[in-house]
C-alpha cells in the first residue's frame, strides 16, 4: 500500500505542509482533510513543501485545484515549493504553474507572503 | 578595395564557416539560429536588408524573420510552389512561374538563397542591394552556398528538436492520463461509498483536465440526480439536466445540438460550464459530467474528450458495482430475515399434536420457498372437547408471519373464555380486524370436537372445505361458516354447523397451497385430484395419508417451485370408544 504523510509547522505566520511519500486517489482524501482543518482554523497562508513527495496523481492535484479558490478568497495562497523534477513535470504538463506559485525553496514560499520585508 | 591573396581568403572563408557552423549549431533557439545567419551574410555581402522565409508543416511559406525591412515578406502565407535551385538573383526568376517573388522584389531583395537539408526544402533567405553593387564572384557563391547548406541542417535539427519536444510533451500527458485512470482504477475498485467514488471522480477531473467548475449528475431510475458540482449560481433544476442524457458523445456546449423545446444552453453558459461528456454503461447513458472552463483557458480537445470519456465510464462502472455490492448485501439481509421468520412460523406450529384418545390425528407443513402464512393447531378445551383449526394469512413473509403469530396468540387466549364457536370466532375476527387495519385477512376453519357425544361444531370462515368422508363411502364438505377474517368487523353473526362422526370416518382438512399445487405447465393439482386421493385412502392412517397426499402432490408439481406453504390436518375415528383416555 502507499505510504504519504504530512507533517504540519507555523514558519513566520505562515503554514507549512511538508508531504512524504505518494499522494494518489487512494491519499488524497489525507491531504484533503489537512486543508479542511487549515480553513476551518482560518489558516489561509499556506505552503506545501514537497522535497519528500515522490509521486502525484491527478487526484492529487485535484484537491490544490479543490480548495485554492476557498484560500484565495479570504486573501490567502497556497504556494508550492522544494518540488523534485519529476513531479514538477506533472504540476507542469496539466498547466498548474500557471494557476500556483512554485518556488525552489521554501524560505522563498514564505517570503512572498511577506513582500514588505 | 584591396584584394588579399586568394590562399588569405581560402583560409579565412574555412575558419569563418567553421565558427559559423560552432555558433549555430551550439543553439536549439530558432531566433537565435536565424538571427545569426541574417547578420553573418548580411556582413558578408555588405547589405543592408534580409528574410528569412521558412516552409511550415503545412507546406506553406512564411517570413521568420527580416532585419532592415520595417515589415515582412508578404502579408501571410507565400504560396511557393518549388524552391528555386541554387543561388539566384531574383530578377532572374520567372515572376510568372514564381509569382511569389513580387513579395522579395517589393521590399528590395536581390539575392536569394535556397535552403534544403537531406529530408527536403527548408525555406529560403533573400537579401538586399549589396553596399559594393558588385557582382558576385563564383567564389562568394560558394561560400554562400556552404553557409546556406550549414544553415539547412541547423534550422532542419532544430525544429525537428522542437517538434520532437511537442511530441515528448503530448506523450507525457497521454502517459500521466494513462496512469490517473489506471491511479483511479485501482481505488475505485477498492471504494464501494458512492459519495467518496464521486469525490475521488471530481478530485481527477480538476487536477487532470484543470477545470474548477463542475457539475456530476448520475441517473437515479429515470431521474437525474446531482451528485456534486460547483458553479457560478444556483444548480440548475434536475429536469434541465435529464436533457443532457440525449447527449451520446462528448461535446461543448457551444456545439450541443438542441432539439426539444427546453434549450439548457443559456443556463449552463451562465453557470460557467462549457463541456458535456456523458457517462455510458453498456450503450447506456447513466450520467453526465459537465465542465467548465480549462486552467489554461484552452478549448476542449477531442484527446480530452478521449480521456474523460474513459474517466467516466470507469467511474460509472465503479459505481454500478457499489450499487450491485450494496444490493447483494441488501438481498442476503432480506433472505436471512425471511429465514427467521420461517423459522418463527414453524416453531408456532405444533410441533407434537396432543394424542386424542380415539382419534389418530396427523398434521404437516410443507414451507415454500417463501414464507406463507399456513396456520394449524389442536388445542385442548375441557376434558371432553379438543379444537382443531386450520387457517391460512393472505401474503407471504415476514408480515404472513406475524400475522398468523397474532392469530395463534388470539386463538389461545380467546378459547378458554367457554363461548361458543360462532361467538369466539365473531371476537378473533373483530380482533384481527383491528390488528390488519383491513388490507390482510385469513381464512379460517375451525371445530370444537366432543367426545362424549362424538360430534364436531365447526365454523368455517372462508376457508377451503374440508372433506368429511363416512365410512359408508358417503363425503360431506364442511363449509358452514361465514365471511373470511381480518376484513370487516363482525355484523352477521358466524354459523355454526355440526356433524356427527362415526368409526371410520375421516376429515381432512388442507390450505389452498395444497389444490393451487402449480406444476411447470402452471395447472393447478385441483380438488378433484385430492377428493380422489382422500376417497381412494382406504384405511391408511393419518400420517401415511398426509405423506401419500404430499407425494401426490410432488408428482404433479414435477419440480416446479411452489408459492404458498402446503398444510393439511387428517383425523381418522377410530373404534375406541368416546371419552376413553
Amino acid at each position: 500500500m502507499s505510504e504519504f504523510k504530512i507533517a504540519q509547522r507555523e514558519k513566520d505566520a505562515v503554514h507549512v505542509l511538508e508531504l512524504k511519500g505518494y499522494l494518489d486517489a487512494h491519499t488524497a482524501p489525507a491531504l484533503e482533510e489537512a486543508f479542511q482543518t487549515l480553513l476551518k482554523n482560518q489558516r489561509f497562508n499556506i505552503v506545501v513543501n514537497c522535497k519528500d513527495l515522490s509521486y502525484i496523481s491527478s487526484a492529487g492535484l485535484g484537491v490544490f485545484m479543490a480548495y485554492i479558490e476557498d484560500v484565495r478568497k479570504n486573501n490567502g495562497d497556497i504556494k508550492l515549493s522544494n518540488m523534485s523534477p519529476k513531479v514538477f513535470n506533472v504540476f507542469d504538463l496539466l498547466g498548474f504553474p500557471l494557476l500556483y506559485e512554485i518556488t525552489k525553496e521554501e524560505q522563498d514560499a514564505v517570503k512572498k507572503f511577506h513582500p514588505g520585508k | 578595395m584591396a584584394s588579399p591573396s586568394s590562399s588569405y581568403e581560402g583560409h579565412f572563408e574555412h575558419s569563418a564557416l567553421f565558427e559559423f557552423s560552432t555558433v549555430i549549431n551550439s543553439s536549439f533557439d530558432l531566433q537565435f539560429i536565424l538571427g545569426h545567419i541574417l547578420l553573418t551574410i548580411m556582413g558578408k555581402l555588405l547589405s543592408s536588408r534580409g528574410a528569412a522565409v521558412l516552409r511550415g508543416a503545412d507546406g506553406t511559406y512564411r517570413c521568420e524573420m527580416v532585419k532592415g525591412i520595417p515589415s515582412g515578406v508578404g502579408e501571410c502565407a507565400l504560396a511557393i510552389r518549388t524552391l528555386p535551385r541554387g543561388l539566384q538573383y531574383i530578377e532572374r526568376i520567372n515572376a510568372q512561374r514564381h509569382p511569389w517573388v513580387k513579395y522579395f522584389r517589393e521590399q528590395g531583395l536581390e539575392i536569394l538563397l535556397p535552403l534544403r537539408s537531406e529530408s527536403g526544402p527548408i525555406g529560403l533567405l533573400a537579401f538586399g542591394k549589396r553596399g559594393t553593387h558588385q557582382r558576385l564572384a563564383s567564389r562568394e557563391t560558394t561560400y554562400l552556398r556552404s553557409l546556406g547548406n550549414i544553415a539547412a541542417t541547423a534550422i532542419d535539427k532544430c525544429r525537428t528538436i522542437a517538434e520532437l519536444k511537442v511530441v515528448n510533451r503530448r506523450l507525457d500527458r497521454k502517459i500521466q492520463e494513462l496512469n490517473t485512470l489506471f491511479d483511479l482504477g485501482k481505488e475505485f475498485g477498492a471504494v464501494l461509498d458512492p459519495d467518496k467514488l464521486v469525490r475521488l471522480l471530481v478530485f481527477s477531473l480538476m487536477g487532470q483536465v484543470g477545470v474548477h467548475r463542475y457539475l456530476v449528475c448520475l441517473k437515479d431510475g429515470g431521474d437525474m440526480r446531482i451528485a456534486a458540482s460547483r458553479v457560478d449560481g444556483p444548480v440548475p433544476q434536475p429536469e434541465l439536466l435529464s436533457i443532457l442524457t440525449k447527449v451520446k458523445v462528448p461535446v461543448t456546449v457551444e456545439e450541443m445540438i438542441v432539439t426539444g423545446a427546453t434549450d439548457p444552453r443559456p443556463v449552463l453558459g451562465s453557470l460557467g460550464l462549457h463541456a458535456v461528456v456523458p457517462m455510458a454503461l453498456q450503450g447506456q447513458i447513466r450520467g453526465v459530467i459537465v465542465l467548465g472552463e480549462k486552467l489554461n483557458r484552452d478549448p476542449f480537445t477531442s484527446a480530452d474528450f478521449e480521456f474523460l470519456s474513459a474517466l467516466g465510464s470507469l467511474a460509472i462502472i465503479s459505481l454500478e458495482n457499489a450499487r450491485l455490492f450494496k444490493e447483494a448485501i441488501e438481498k442476503q439481509r432480506m433472505e436471512d430475515e425471511l429465514l427467521i421468520a420461517r423459522d418463527i412460523q414453524k416453531g408456532l406450529l405444533p410441533s407434537v399434536l396432543p394424542v386424542v384418545p380415539g382419534i389418530d390425528i396427523a398434521a404437516a407443513n410443507f414451507s415454500s420457498k417463501q414464507v406463507g402464512g399456513d396456520y394449524y393447531d389442536v388445542v385442548l378445551l375441557d376434558e371432553h372437547r379438543y379444537i382443531v383449526a386450520i387457517g391460512d394469512v393472505s401474503g407471504k413473509g415476514t408480515p404472513a408471519a406475524l400475522l398468523m403469530a397474532n392469530m395463534q396468540a388470539t386463538i389461545r387466549a380467546l378459547v378458554p373464555l367457554q363461548l361458543s364457536l360462532s361467538e369466539l370466532t365473531a371476537r378473533v375476527n373483530n380482533l384481527m380486524c383491528q390488528n390488519t387495519g383491513g388490507d390482510k385477512f385469513v381464512t379460517f376453519f375451525w371445530g370444537a370436537l366432543d367426545h362424549r357425544n362424538r360430534t364436531l361444531r365447526y365454523v368455517n370462515a372462508g376457508h377451503n372445505h374440508p372433506y368429511l368422508l363416512h365410512g359408508d363411502g358417503s363425503m360431506e364438505r364442511l363449509d358452514k361458516g361465514g365471511m373470511i377474517l381480518g376484513v370487516l368487523e363482525t355484523l352477521i353473526p358466524y354459523e355454526e354447523g355440526e356433524v356427527v362422526l362415526r368409526e371410520g370416518d375421516l376429515l381432512v382438512l388442507f390450505t389452498d397451497g395444497v389444490s393451487e399445487a402449480m406444476n411447470p405447465a402452471n395447472q393447478e393439482y385441483g380438488e378433484e385430484r385430492l377428493e380422489a386421493m382422500v376417497r381412494g385412502s382406504g384405511d391408511q392412517g393419518a400420517r401415511a395419508l398426509i405423506e401419500a397426499i404430499h407425494r401426490d402432490i410432488q408428482a404433479h408439481a414435477d419440480g416446479a417451485p411452489q408459492s404458498d406453504d402446503i398444510t393439511m390436518m387428517v383425523l381418522r375415528f377410530l373404534a375406541s370408544s368416546p371419552g376413553v383416555r
